[in-house]
């Protein structure tokens, strides 16, 4: 029973700081993708550039490896956990 | 105002010192002497310093609880000091299960075995603990595991506590920079436009306010001179 509890509430948890995550993630990247832009353009570019630049930008972050990374949000508990169990109850 | 927030934030940091103290694992360095299983009657107040019933096994207000008896090594400064004195200490022998406190500890029968074991000897051990003997109350320390040293003067070093403060220093730089990266993109924004927003309606207001003091002002009498 506590197992089933575990495995529910800590998938629960692990989601809610999933998306968090990815959350902090994706606008870091934009803030810098938008600061980038309005180094190299100090007079505002033409219209539309900019929220081009940033859309692109996000499509290759998108794309990258990073994103699919914040996955070891659910990989590092569970072999944390699986350590745990096992160097505690080992002989 | 500012002393009671001070107030408030030496409580906090007290209650969680109090917290990782409890919940945190430190190391004894003992003999044991014997093993023993007592019945016990959990009280309302001291029902939650000790582990649930064994999974599967029905809540009952009694039931048999593994004590270790030892002679302990006594120490200063949460064990970092030793001191040249002994003492007793009496830790129980309990399985933590899957939930709290995450120790995942299932082998309670084996650990009585090996503290058996070693009490037919002299040998120094050491136990890995946590929790708190409150004498009082019936309150012990929850063994999680113990090993054979060569003697009294070993130097342990706190590896998982001081992975786990580093860990949780990270998380807490990490919490507010998600917070700040928050508040910088999503609720200022918002705050701005609800407070322009604010600023019109109070311009409009006071505009409406204005004309109809003026339309008033044309009622009153006027300067009689």
């Amino acid at each position: 029973m506590g197992f089933i509890k575990l495995v529910v509430f800590g998938f629960i948890g692990l989601t809610v700081i999933y998306f968090s995550v990815s959350l902090y993630s994706r606008s870091v990247r934009k803030e810098r993708l938008e600061d980038t832009f309005d180094e190299e353009h100090p007079d505002g570019g033409a219209p539309g550039e900019r929220d081009a630049f940033v859309t692109d930008g996000m499509q290759a972050y998108n794309n990258s490896i990073r994103p699919k990374l914040i996955g070891l949000v659910y990989v590092v508990p569970t072999v944390v956990i699986a350590a745990i169990v096992y160097t505690i109850n080992a002989n | 105002m500012k002393r009671f927030k001070t107030i408030v934030r030496l409580l906090a940091l007290l209650i969680a010192g109090l917290f990782f103290h409890y919940v945190l694992p430190q190391h004894d360095v003992v003999r044991v002497t014997s093993t023993e299983i007592i019945r016990t009657d959990f009280s309302a107040y001291n029902r939650i310093f000790y582990a649930q019933a064994d999974s599967g096994a029905s809540e009952q207000p009694t039931r048999d609880l593994r004590l270790i008896n030892t002679q302990k090594q006594k120490t200063f400064l949460l064990g970092f000091l030793p001191r040249e004195s002994e003492g007793v200490m009496v830790y129980r022998n309990e399985d933590t299960g899957w939930i709290w406190p995450p120790y995942f500890k299932f082998d309670s029968s084996d650990l009585q075995a090996e503290a058996a074991n070693l009490a037919r000897g002299d040998e120094w051990a050491v136990v890995t603990h946590y929790g708190w003997r409150i004498r009082w109350a019936s309150i012990y320390p929850n063994a999680v595991g113990v090993r054979t040293v060569p003697g009294p003067d070993v130097r342990i070093i706190p590896w998982f506590n001081i992975f786990f403060f580093i860990f949780l220093m990270a998380a807490v730089l990490f919490i507010r920079a998600m917070w700040r990266q928050f508040r910088e993109r999503s609720v200022d924004p918002l705050l701005d436009a609800a407070g322009e927003q604010y600023d019109e309606v109070q311009a409009g207001v006071a505009e409406r306010k204005g004309r109809l003091s003026r339309w008033l002002g044309t009622w009153r009498a006027k300067d009689k001179r």
